[in-house]
């Protein structure tokens, strides 16, 4: 029986959302971050989208936000010219990092000991989390606003990008090691460890470039600007979305295109693949996140595989979600149904 | 004739993902990773919980005696006093989940007997049965 995906809609953002990051595999399940221009991002549960708490506190606009390994802290990056550490179980606000302009971005290391941030005063900083007021290490040579800074190597080097440039630089002597210029701007990047592989975006292009060395492995070219790109973890597939409000799914090894997914109605703005790879969350202009199944049909989370063996009632229950329906649309396709097959809610409440 | 060819169906969902509750920031105390939080400091409150801490154990303990008050009242005959001075009884079934609808059966109403009947919540009053 032919499956067609159902995008599940996390609502709850007022603005775009411009970023969005999965923690690791946490004994409690995997969870997930999303940065919005509302200035309130939100932790979610990974799996089901299930909203678990805003953190408020920010002022402006927040441009990127991430989890650390295990979930506990988060951090994000605000256009108030501050990024904020946060308990991410309690909610709590830790720190707060004054900068000199907007900041952009945010990483923890594996160990959750630094924290790396960047963003339009062009300067790399490090700060070290245990000794909250000591000053950052500060490392510049960008020569327009960092929109990207990434650990990687074990921790032992940085990849940070700007506008035209991507570079690598070595923690230990805070110098650049390497950099590649490009013609187009670079819209996003992501690291991947295992086989340290570097994702990058660039007008249309997803090229895949080694972290090591920066030398380009392969890219592909999409039908559309492209905004967001993101590897599986088994590097089977990719995903990537951008203006044209769709989502593209590649095949990794031979770069043909697999699938595209209307849904959102706005602008991709980020994609990224969950850590067990099951699933892959977008962000988009119109405020929503949307979560994808990686394998169409499969039972995981909120998705409910059905086998042709069940009762056609099973299929008729009011839960069923429809691709590119808002939660507004479903409410009114399940009331318009109400005197059959669907329940209508009750408005009284014991 | 033909086979049809068959339409995708969409992915069926146990449910839409919640969001946000609209009057809190979140994170539950009592949510799935309330093992993680740091024990509440003894000094400055004493033993005492926050006053929200305690309200929300109340509700608890008030929502699970009505919920045992319901499950003891299975099978046993029920008066109901509805809107318009209207009293019936029946034997009680179940309600559904918000307590909105009394399953019943035997209910005995002024105009005969009806072997299975739905009572909507709004339209009770009250009603009482002996334990």
């Amino acid at each position: 029986m032919a499956m067609r995906q159902t995008p599940l809609t996390c609502s709850g953002h007022t603005r775009p959302v411009v970023d969005l990051a999965f923690s690791g595999i946490t004994p409690y399940g995997y969870f997930l971050i999303s940065a919005c221009k509302d200035g309130k991002p939100m932790l979610r549960q990974g799996d089901t989208g299930d909203w678990i708490g805003t953190f408020l506190g920010h002022k402006g606009a927040v441009w990127g936000a991430t989890l650390n390994k295990d979930a506990t802290k988060a951090a994000t990056a605000a256009a108030d010219f501050t990024a904020k550490v946060w308990d991410a179980v309690s909610g709590d606000e830790l720190m707060t990092l004054a900068h000199k302009h907007i900041v952009k971005t945010v990483d923890f290391t594996q160990d959750s000991n630094y924290l790396l941030t960047g963003g339009q005063d062009k300067l790399l900083r490090i700060y070290d989390l245990n000794k909250p007021e000591a000053e950052p290490k500060e490392i510049s040579g960008h020569t327009s606003g960092i929109k990207k800074a990434l650990w990687c190597s074990e921790d032992k080097q940085i990849l940070s990008a700007d506008d035209k440039t991507v570079r690598l630089w070595d923690h230990a002597t805070m110098t650049e090691v390497k950099s590649v210029n490009f013609n187009m701007s670079v819209s996003s990047m992501e690291y991947i460890p295992e086989g340290e592989v570097l994702v990058l975006t660039y007008g249309r292009t997803i090229a895949f470039h080694s972290a090591v060395s920066l030398e380009p492995i392969k890219s592909f070219e999409a039908p559309a600007t492209i905004n967001s790109a993101s590897l599986h973890p088994e590097k089977e597939f990719l995903v990537a979305g951008g203006e044209d409000f769709k989502l593209y799914k590649y095949d990794y090894n031979s770069g043909e295109e697999l699938e595209s997914y209307k849904g959102h109605f706005g602008p991709i703005h980020c994609v990224r693949f969950s850590p067990d790879g099951e699933l892959y969350a977008s962000g988009s202009e119109d405020g929503t996140l949307r979560l994808w199944q990686t394998v169409v049909g499969k039972t995981y989370g909120l998705w409910k595989c059905v086998l042709p063996e069940e009762d056609s009632a099973e299929l008729a229950k009011p839960k069923i979600g429809f691709p590119e329906t808002t939660e507004e649309e479903l409410e009114e396709i399940t009331s318009e149904n109400s005197d059959s097959m669907y329940s209508s809610t009750p408005e009284v409440k014991a | 004739m033909q086979t049809p060819r068959t339409i995708p169906v969409p992915v069926p969902v146990l449910r839409l993902p919640r969001g946000p509750d609209g009057f809190s920031r979140g994170f539950a105390p009592d949510g799935r990773r309330a093992l993680l939080r740091p024990k509440a400091t003894e000094v400055g409150e004493g033993t005492q919980d926050p006053p929200e801490f305690q309200e929300q154990r109340a509700r608890a303990a008030l929502r699970e005696r009505y919920l045992r008050s319901l499950l003891a009242m299975v099978g046993h005959p029920v008066s109901f006093t509805l809107h318009e001075g209207v009293h019936v009884t029946a034997q009680f079934g179940a309600t559904d989940l918000d307590v909105a609808n009394f399953y019943v059966s035997q209910l005995q109403t002024p105009i005969g007997v009806q072997a299975e009947a739905l009572l909507r919540c709004s339209d009770i009053i009250s009603y009482s049965f002996k334990l």
